[in-house]
């Protein structure tokens, strides 16, 4: 099966500029969010200089990375100077879109080696996203990883530490942060229109079932399979674990939790000013695939609580017949019509509720959000100028990213737990400030998996 | 009656039990449909460390699926008796796994139940573990486990595997010494040399 996420689009730069300074704005409404400048811009100083790029992983989301990249060289944004995949065919494709001037990689180490390259675009499965993260941070690269950050409880505390010890800009694909309807909601919702939030449940259709198992095989020769593995124990290569189908393996995608959870809970978290913060308890329930090698949850429902304040996330996969329905819409509103009406979240205050679909490349925001008016005096938030412009931004003056890797990995950290309550059938307990499930030995352990050498941390 | 002859009757009785659930287990288990299987290896948590040897046989079971419900039956044990509070149940579902990690089991078992017990295991399991680490094949999945066996004892384990292991899988070791908290003298990771050659030539 084609890969979900090969549906979405990326993320759509937005027209409007910022109307005001964003602490300008903070600092009047009180609002917790991207804030002061916490690194020290490495290399790239004016705002007319080029940023030299390097795209790790050029199939999939990668590949519209790179398309987007091309735009922006075009515009005189960046200079592309590498493109790198484990797959010799996607990297000659990629090479021959690129154009002449790019060098082609296989191992992306050798890109880390390059003092010309200031920053790398990282769209690989995601259980190389934190090695790959920490590895170029170590390396004083800037980083766009795609979503989500990481794998394992152990790698996100990784990739925070490299990030600030080594002071580059990262930015995690979870791009309906940085989406104009995004905007409206956030505004919508931080100025109580819908009154005190306590709930917020967030809706997807399953994850898919492997209806075609095959049994293990050669690796195709243009596939370096070793390479492909990196972190993640030996196995035989088997072709549904890849291209595209990694995401529905717990070991290296997660199912629709980790795939769209890292976006529509990354808006949650974000308009409930939770960033930083952590779930208390963590429950799961759900249905197993019955056949082939895919072994994520199909049906899923997991239950968030939150201490001080108090409120419950939910994540539910249900069946296409129960989701919600989406709002009709003319096609001439500016966000368009809804094209993925299967994902989204319902906001539940005391005065009312909210609903957005899609969180992702597209995020749609219920029209009473999109008509209202600010009264005077009315709290704003950040107003990102798109997620590529927010990142470019932090790599040129040291801002933090609208999804920078602290909150990335906050909401990271809700999917791996979401799983991992899955996987053990019980309920977890889960200390934020520590950074640790309590009281479960077993949990524990699990919070971080070994890595094959030599692509570890 | 006497008390030990009515300990070992209900013993016996608690054996034939757990034999029959055993025997059940594996019926659903080698079963044609999928909705069987997957509700067999779902229950089959609960089954414990008698069923451990008997779901390692089949785990390479000709039929893919059959095979792969028998080691997610496993798995499924695994789970289950490393709750909190069943130290008992997980002590034995250990001492079972360790007696797959022998010479006379397939690789692909040996190599799983490396895993289900990194997620386990206790200090009994240091010494039969370790000695993998002169295993070719199994060596590097050894070395993850003992990283992640919390005990005292693997971190000394993996200084000695350190100490008797080849030059190419000295590096290997060394990183899970660090990981540990453990000095090495040498042998720095080479996690950020390159070594893949790409037949795609530049435009």
């Amino acid at each position: 099966m084609e890969p979900v996420r090969s549906r979405q689009k990326g993320n759509r730069t937005m027209r409007q500029s910022n109307q005001l300074n964003r602490r300008e704005f903070l600092a009047a409404a009180g609002i917790v969010a991207v804030g002061a400048p916490y690194l020290i811009p490495s290399g790239i100083r004016g705002a007319n200089e080029r940023i030299t790029t390097a795209h790790v992983g050029v199939g999939g989301m990668g590949g519209y990375h790179l398309g987007d990249m091309i735009e922006r060289r075009e515009k005189g944004q960046v200079n592309i100077a590498a493109v790198c995949d484990i797959d010799e065919t996607r990297l000659a494709g990629a090479l021959k879109k690129a154009g002449p001037g790019v060098q082609p990689y296989r191992d992306y180490r050798y890109i880390l080696q390059r003092k010309d390259i200031d920053a790398v675009v990282i769209a690989t499965p995601d259980h190389w996203h934190g090695v790959q993260t920490v590895h170029a941070a170590e390396c004083g690269k800037h980083v766009y990883v795609e979503k989500p950050a990481c794998c394992t409880i152990e790698e996100g505390k990784a990739m925070v530490a490299a990030a600030s010890k080594n002071k580059v800009s990262v930015q995690v694909g979870s791009q309906g942060r940085s989406e104009p309807e995004a905007y409206l909601a956030h505004r919508y919702l931080v100025n109580g229109n819908i009154g005190h939030i306590s709930r917020v449940d967030c809706f997807h259709y399953p994850s898919p079932e492997d209806n075609n198992p095959v049994p293990d095989s050669d690796p195709p020769p243009e596939l370096d399979w070793d390479m492909w593995l990196g972190p993640l124990r030996w196995r035989s290569y088997n072709k549904r674990y890849c291209h595209g189908t990694f995401r529905w393996l717990l070991e290296s995608g997660g199912g629709q939790i980790r795939d769209r959870g890292a976006h529509v809970m990354s808006c949650a978290m974000w308009w409930m000013g939770a960033d930083g913060t952590g779930p208390v308890t963590v429950e799961a329930t759900g249905t197993h695939p019955t056949k082939g090698l895919w072994d994520s949850a199909v049906l899923m429902d997991v239950t968030y609580t939150f201490k001080n304040p108090d409120w419950v996330l939910t994540w539910r996969q249900i069946p296409d017949d129960q989701l919600p329905p989406a709002e009709e819409r003319t096609g001439d509103e500016p966000g368009g019509k809804i094209t993925r009406p299967g994902y989204g979240a319902i906001y539940r205050g005391d005065k009312g509720e909210f609903i957005h679909w899609g969180g992702d490349g597209g995020t749609w925001a219920e029209k009473k959000a999109r008509q209202w008016e600010p009264p005077a005096g009315a709290k704003d938030v950040y107003k990102s100028p798109g997620h590529k412009e927010d990142w470019f931004k932090g790599i040129r003056t040291g801002a933090k990213t609208i999804m920078n890797i602290e909150a990335a990995v906050g909401v990271a950290n809700l999917c791996i737990l979401g799983n991992l309550s899955f996987i053990l059938g019980r309920k977890l307990e889960w200390d934020q400030a520590s950074q640790t499930i309590v009281g479960d030995e077993q949990a524990q352990r699990m919070m971080s998996r070994p890595q094959r050498y030599p692509y570890h941390l | 009656m006497s008390k030990n002859n009515l300990t070992k009757t209900s013993r016996a009785t608690a054996g034939a039990g757990q034999n029959e659930a055993v025997k059940e287990l594996l019926t659903g288990i080698k079963d044609a449909s999928d909705k069987v299987r997957t509700e067999a290896w779902l229950g089959a948590g609960k089954a414990g460390a008698v069923a451990v040897k008997p779901l390692a046989k089949v785990m390479t079971d000709d039929d893919l699926e059959v095979a792969r419900a028998s080691k997610r039956a496993l798995w499924q044990i695994v789970r289950h008796a490393g709750r909190p509070g069943a130290n008992e149940e997980k002590r034995a579902v250990e001492t079972e796994l360790i007696g797959l990690l022998g010479d006379d089991q397939p690789v692909p078992v040996r190599r799983e139940v490396l895993w289900m017990l990194s997620e386990i295991a206790g200090r009994s399991s240091i010494k039969p573990v370790a000695g993998l680490l002169r295993n070719a094949e199994l060596r590097e999945d050894a070395r993850m486990a003992l990283e992640r066996i919390p005990a005292k004892g693997a971190a000394v384990a993996l200084r000695a595997g350190f100490e008797a292991a080849s030059e190419d899988f000295k590096s290997n070791i060394a990183q899970s010494l660090r990981k540990r908290g453990q000095e090495v003298a040498g042998y720095p990771s080479r996690k950020l040399v390159p070594t893949k050659e790409t037949n795609v030539k530049p435009l």
